[in-house]
């Protein structure tokens, strides 16, 4: 563990702390004006607050999965979003919406998210190892399969095809208080991750090496990605599809606190919280309330190609 | 008790069959080694230990417990492996990678004591990489990358280190290095290891297990293990086996070309000594030449090396002058062979009849082999020598300064 590790979670905490304060403030409705309007408390403590505190979680709840998915996969290109666990919870909360009017929503979103992360799992898989071209592949594979299917709903639906539309575009329009209540879940998922992060630091030397030094690995597996599963469907429920928290945070991070996952999972949370939280912020105050998941791909993804060169060079 | 026992595993992945019948033992304290070629099946034979891969039939046990009945935990406490070598994706330092052997002893909710971090700087100060402990494990070079893991090896203080050609990419001097440092543990740790370089098993294993195709060929120490025979059937080379002249344990010196049949009846007879002659001898037993040499004393290198090619020689005893005896075989083999061939060599009073006896041969195409790469004669007999030299340059010996000068020379003229 680098000595540097404490300074930078502090900083990372306060950082969070400070920018969520900032993001109650700030708004499409001035601070100036937000004084004298007879609504203001209204604004504050029914709009801003829960959605700042949901932006946060589910950017905490994205990049500790992302995050997990890296070490799991050995791999720094895995993301919730790219390998299809958001297309598959996106999926889930489809076919709770058009079947049952919304209900059980986050029981879908997660059950969708959980059953599209292990099948890209067992497509990937190659004599126990899971080589990057093959997890890349098998996660466009199953999205266009997944898509196929919300295409369908969502041709058939009729009158909920906008519903339908925020969960693939990602956003944070209508958090309330009872989203807060379900975004709770997320640090008890990001404890859990926790408790394995040494695990998750061995298993990232290969599989056979993670046995030798006792890790039992196809346990491991199957809870860290039951864990990123149920962290990507909660955010999912809460806020759509965003893409590329859970790519771009671990990433940076791990330049900044090392490879270490006692330091990097929780390093991730806190930034993965501040990037969502900021990019929804630029949106709602800026943008006109765009859908937040237009702006994580308009910086994810040219990061991603980086990336990619990045590797291909190397 | 032993601390690990084989008894008649069969290994197979898929439908293909890898390991067959394999029943061994190792004793406690002892150095263990797997030898055999490519695809002989020593690599998963590690794996079934370390249980990487299960075997289909018999049992593996440690400490007389069979292995199924240990938890991954209580498997790693027990048993430490250090692979051919990782590819760490993350830049973890060596210390990361160290203290990682210490894993199965820090449980979920805690984490590592100051006991965990003494035995982790020992470990490293073991195998001689505590200096490189905050440097990223992919900024080091490939034997100090090996040293660390030998040290989260060592660091998961193991009763058993297996050991999957943890040398083998590492160039002569680390490979030493690291297996010394291994052997330093022996006594308190079992060490099994699967090696590539017979003369490093030799070396270092108290026992050798040879594989041959998915069985055990041969079981036993070194010097027994490792003969001509075995290594000719295993490995399908001939190979001289000498004992290695200060260690006294087998050392395997392979005859790197096919030797061809004897395609001819011409018979060469080279005078050589001190070593001089041992690469001509070669390669004229290569060629396909009869070859005959002598007289040398039974210590010379080149009576070794005729010996091993199986070049008739005449022979005399250490520090005597050639007896009159000696002459009568040399003068035979001289009047057999069509052309002789003379190696620069030191020349002194004991061996001088082997030249002074050419004065007597006219007729005979006379080779000097000197000059050039090689050395020129040295005369050790106040002059006497250097004259039946020149007497022999005289008369129309020829000079050549290559081994290939002198093949082509002999088979121009013969």
């Amino acid at each position: 563990m680098r000595r540097t590790a404490p300074i930078a979670i502090l900083a990372l905490t306060c950082t969070l702390l400070i920018s969520m304060a900032c993001a109650v403030v700030l708004g499409p409705v001035s601070l100036g004006s937000l004084v004298t309007l007879p609504s203001a408390g209204m604004i504050i403590w029914d709009v801003r607050v829960p959605r700042v505190i949901t932006a946060a979680l589910v950017g905490c709840a994205l990049a500790v999965a992302g995050t997990a998915m890296q070490g799991l996969f050995r791999n720094s290109m895995a993301d919730p979003y790219i390998i299809g666990t958001s297309s598959g919870g996106a999926l889930g909360a489809t076919l709770a919406i058009v079947l049952f009017a919304g209900a059980g929503l986050p029981v879908f979103a997660f059950a969708g998210a959980a059953i599209a992360t292990f099948a890209v799992y067992i497509i990937a898989r190659q004599g126990g190892r899971i080589p990057v071209e093959t997890l890349l592949l098998s996660g466009v594979a199953l999205s266009m399969l997944l898509s196929a299917f919300l295409s369908f709903l969502m041709y058939t639906s009729g009158r909920s095809l906008h519903q339908i539309m925020f969960w693939l575009m990602g956003g944070f329009w209508n958090v309330s208080w009872g989203d807060v209540r379900i975004a709770i879940l997320i640090p008890v998922g990001c404890l859990a991750v926790y408790l394995y992060a040494r695990d998750i630091n061995i298993i990232s030397l290969g599989d056979e090496d993670a046995i030798h030094l006792g890790v039992n690995v196809e346990r491991l597996k199957q809870i860290l990605l039951f864990a990123s599963a149920f962290l990507t469907g909660i955010a999912v429920s809460i806020a759509g599809a965003i893409g590329f928290i859970g790519l771009i945070t671990p990433h940076v991070m791990r330049l900044i606190v090392g490879p270490d996952h006692r330091v990097l999972l929780p390093a991730a949370a806190l930034a993965g919280g501040i990037l969502l939280l900021w990019s929804d912020t630029l949106t709602r105050t800026f943008a006109g309330d765009m859908p937040v998941g237009i702006i994580t791909a308009c910086f994810g993804a040219p990061f991603f190609i980086y990336l990619l060169r990045s590797r291909m060079k190397a | 008790m032993k601390p690990v026992e084989v008894i008649g595993i069969d290994v197979s992945y898929g439908a293909k069959k890898v390991l067959e019948a394999i029943s061994l033992y190792a004793k406690k304290g002892e150095i263990l080694g797997i030898i055999g070629p490519n695809g002989a099946g020593k690599t998963t034979l590690i794996k079934a230990m370390s249980r990487i891969v299960a075997p289909e039939n018999g049992e593996i046990y440690l400490n007389a417990r069979s292995l199924d009945s240990f938890s991954f935990q209580e498997m790693a406490q027990q048993v430490a492996v250090v692979p051919q070598g990782i590819s760490i994706s993350f830049d973890y330092t060596v210390r990361d990678i160290v203290m990682m052997g210490r894993h199965p002893y820090i449980g979920k909710l805690s984490s590592a004591t100051s006991r965990d971090l003494e035995i982790c700087d020992r470990a490293m100060r073991l195998a001689n990489i505590a200096h490189l402990a905050g440097s990223s494990v992919n900024k080091i070079s490939g034997g100090e990358r090996q040293r660390a893991l030998i040290a989260r090896a060592l660091a998961q203080e193991p009763k058993i280190l297996l050991l999957d050609e943890a040398t083998s990419n590492l160039d002569i001097s680390h490979r030493i290095e690291i297996l010394n440092i291994i052997r330093g543990l022996t006594g308190e740790v079992t060490v099994i290891s699967v090696f590539h370089d017979l003369n490093l098993a030799a070396y270092y294993c108290d026992r050798l297990i040879m594989l041959k195709e998915k069985k055990i060929f041969a079981v036993g120490e070194p010097g027994d293990v490792l003969t001509r025979e075995t290594i000719n059937t295993v490995y399908g080379i001939d190979a001289l086996v000498r004992a290695h002249p200060l260690t006294g344990r087998p050392y395997i010196l392979p005859v790197y070309e096919p030797i061809m049949e004897h395609q001819s009846e011409r018979t060469v007879h080279v005078v050589c000594g001190g070593g001089t002659g041992s690469d001509l001898l070669y390669a004229l037993h290569r060629e396909g030449f009869r070859v005959s040499t002598g007289v040398l004393n039974v210590f010379d290198t080149d009576y070794a090396t005729a010996t091993a090619l199986g070049i008739p020689c005449v022979t005399e005893a250490p520090f005597a002058a050639i007896s009159p005896g000696a002459r009568d075989s040399l003068g035979r083999c001289i009047d057999a062979a069509s052309a002789i061939v003379v190696t620069a060599m030191p020349i002194g009073q004991g061996n001088i009849e082997n030249v002074r006896i050419l004065k007597d041969y006219r007729d005979k195409p006379i080779i000097l082999l000197c000059g050039g790469a090689n050395r020129s004669f040295q005369d050790c007999t106040g002059g006497e020598a250097e004259a039946i030299i020149h007497e022999l340059l005289d008369r129309g010996a020829i000079t050549a300064g290559r081994i290939e000068e002198v093949l082509r020379i002999l088979h121009g003229a013969v």
